[in-house]
């Protein structure tokens, strides 16, 4: 009986790997590591480097030491203002979408019909990979001061005048909120499945109510779907680009359109690379910063 | 629906709630397909009549048709060599238990986390100081273009056959091993036929991810030569018309194709 328990899952990955050499699995990765390492990894560390030289007109960049990009960013008003803005957008966003992923996921978790859980996810996983750019058309459409809903509106009230709807931070918060809403259900689905039905059927038999059954039991079961979407939304918000560019229209500034800009347009890579490492580490610090508070909070609710 | 209760005003409220956020997120693919076959010039409601011309007007126009061709070319490219590459990484991951595993599997998942403006900056300027270097011009060329596409690949196919890997039961390779047959023998002969599945989802998946990328791109287009998806972009940031609606409908459709031949080889229920 023991050496059931001890064996039962490894034993033929073990078998299988005696056989080879130690080296084997090295040479087998070793292609495709070598490849992302060059062409990500080592382009990454040159950025960062970049982001500490002097930029100069003429030349580009001058090799040296300095922190005046990363001076510069917190000391110009604009920059602080566009990371401001990044920030407030992807915070409101990451809200709205657990707030709509938590229902959507529960509900297609719960559905008894296996046809309507199997179409759902087609549904939901079908825009997920439309790309940004199409999804984001749909909605200019409806915003449009001779869009969609300016002529629903219409409809309902004659005489009303058209609303000044596209390029508002609110129709950025909606687009973004709409295209990266099935990351949200997708990852909050994959944690729903593990959770036994007859957890919630005992709170309900024990006498509470709907809602505190989902507070109570599902909620807390949830927690760490709820962390990794919320994490999820919020790092593609703050590196949004096609959305706060096609309906934020070209007074709205988020840092992934701004980084862009400074490549592209201004040429000034020392300060591009240096935004570009503001925006990786400021994500990296929230998430890790999030994740130990997760931490805390979840201890002290189990205590509790 | 065993859980939340019968017919109460909570209830309903619950599933209006839940229905208006699944049409959130599909109400703006559909909006983009009803206007492609609207009639009115200029974007307008509501629809003077419906045609199909636009779609006519669309391949017309070069910087589409090239687009179009320029995707497809880069995220076939793209697909087989990160293929080729990840096949083998899928293997050592799936099979073996080595020192620096999660490391190099961290490394090879990466370019999913790392933001993508981030990582398409970072290879541009990469490509200038290899030219400078080296004197061989990979920026704003479609190799250049076509390697970091299949960056953007490798996480794909490497997590959808690491899955089907783990679905393998390692005894049959074993038996294949035990009778006589060389490593070699045994993976040609049994284990790809067993994970050719996962093999064509790979290869699908990182399909769509490059066929539908935007940001890695940006910089690494050259003049003239641009992918479909910044060609939707130069064109929408000035005008919105039936015919861009046009071109985004058949980008849908080329990917709505792509996803539902993809779930007849896995699930995408259980896959996501």
């Amino acid at each position: 009986m023991t050496t059931l328990v001890v064996a039962p899952d490894t034993s033929g990955m073990r078998a299988v790997a005696k056989r080879g050499r130690w080296a084997a699995p090295y040479a087998l990765s070793g292609p495709a590591f070598v490849f992302v390492s060059l062409l990500l990894m080592l382009p990454l560390l040159m950025m960062l480097r970049l982001s500490f030289y002097q930029y100069d007109a003429a030349q580009m960049y001058i090799q040296a030491f300095t922190l005046d990009n990363y001076v510069r960013f917190f000391k110009d008003e604009f920059y602080r203002q566009v990371l401001w803005t990044t920030l407030w957008v992807s915070a409101v966003t990451t809200l709205l979408c657990l707030i709509g992923g938590l229902a959507v996921a529960y509900f297609m978790a719960r559905t008894t019909s296996a046809i309507l859980k199997r179409y759902l996810i087609i549904a939901i996983v079908l825009p997920l990979f439309m790309g940004n750019v199409a999804r984001t058309a749909g909605w200019i459409i409806i915003l449009d001061n001779k869009g969609l809903l300016n002529f629903l509106l219409q409809q309902l009230d004659t005489g009303g005048e058209t609303l000044q709807l596209l390029y508002t931070s609110g129709a950025v918060i909606t687009g973004l909120t709409s295209v990266l809403l099935p990351f949200m259900i997708v990852t909050l689905n994959s944690v729903m499945h593990n959770i036994d039905v007859s957890l919630e059927e005992a709170s309900l038999n024990l006498g509470a109510s709907a809602l505190t059954t989902f507070r109570r039991i599902v909620l807390p079961l949830l927690m760490p779907g709820i962390f990794a979407g919320c994490v999820l939304c919020f790092i593609l918000s703050m590196n949004a680009y096609a959305t706060p560019i096609l309906i934020g229209g070209p007074k709205f500034y988020m840092m992934a359109p701004t980084i862009y800009k400074q490549i592209s347009a201004a040429m000034n890579w020392p300060f591009a690379s240096a935004l570009a490492f503001m925006l990786i580490s400021l994500t990296m610090v929230l998430t890790v910063v999030s994740a130990v508070m997760f931490n805390r909070t979840a201890r002290i609710g189990a205590v509790r | 629906m065993t859980s939340i209760g019968k017919a109460s005003p909570l209830r309903w409220t619950y599933l209006i709630f839940v229905w208006a956020t699944i049409l959130f997120v599909l109400v703006p693919l559909a909006t983009t397909i009803w206007v492609a076959f609207f009639s009115n010039k200029i974007l307008s409601f509501p629809p003077e009549g419906y045609t199909g011309t636009w779609f006519v007007q669309a391949w017309s126009l070069e910087a589409f048709r090239s687009g179009f061709f320029l995707s497809f070319q880069v995220a076939i490219c793209a697909s087989v060599l990160a293929l080729c590459l990840g096949v083998p990484a899928a293997l050592a991951i799936g099979r073996y238990q080595f020192r620096g595993r999660e490391f190099i599997n961290t490394v090879l998942m990466s370019p999913l986390m790392i933001p993508a403006i981030v990582a398409g900056s970072a290879i541009y300027l990469f490509y200038i100081e290899l030219q400078i270097w080296s004197d061989v011009q990979f920026a704003s060329t479609v190799y250049g273009l076509t390697l970091a596409h299949a960056l953007i690949a490798i996480p794909w196919v490497l997590r959808l056959l690491v899955a089907s890997l783990a679905g393998l039961d390692p005894a049959i390779e074993e038996a294949s091993l035990s009778l006589g047959a060389t490593r070699l023998t045994t993976f040609f002969r049994i284990t790809l036929p067993l994970i050719r599945p996962g093999i064509t989802a790979g290869v699908l998946f990182g399909f769509i991810a490059s066929f539908g990328d935007l940001e890695k791109s940006l910089l690494l287009v050259g003049p003239g030569r641009i992918t479909l998806p910044i060609a939707m972009l130069n064109y929408l940031e000035y005008r919105t018309d039936p015919t861009i609606m046009a071109v985004a409908t058949i980008q849908v459709l080329i990917i709505a194709i792509a996803l539902i031949v993809s779930d007849r080889y896995v699930r995408l229920g259980r896959t996501f």
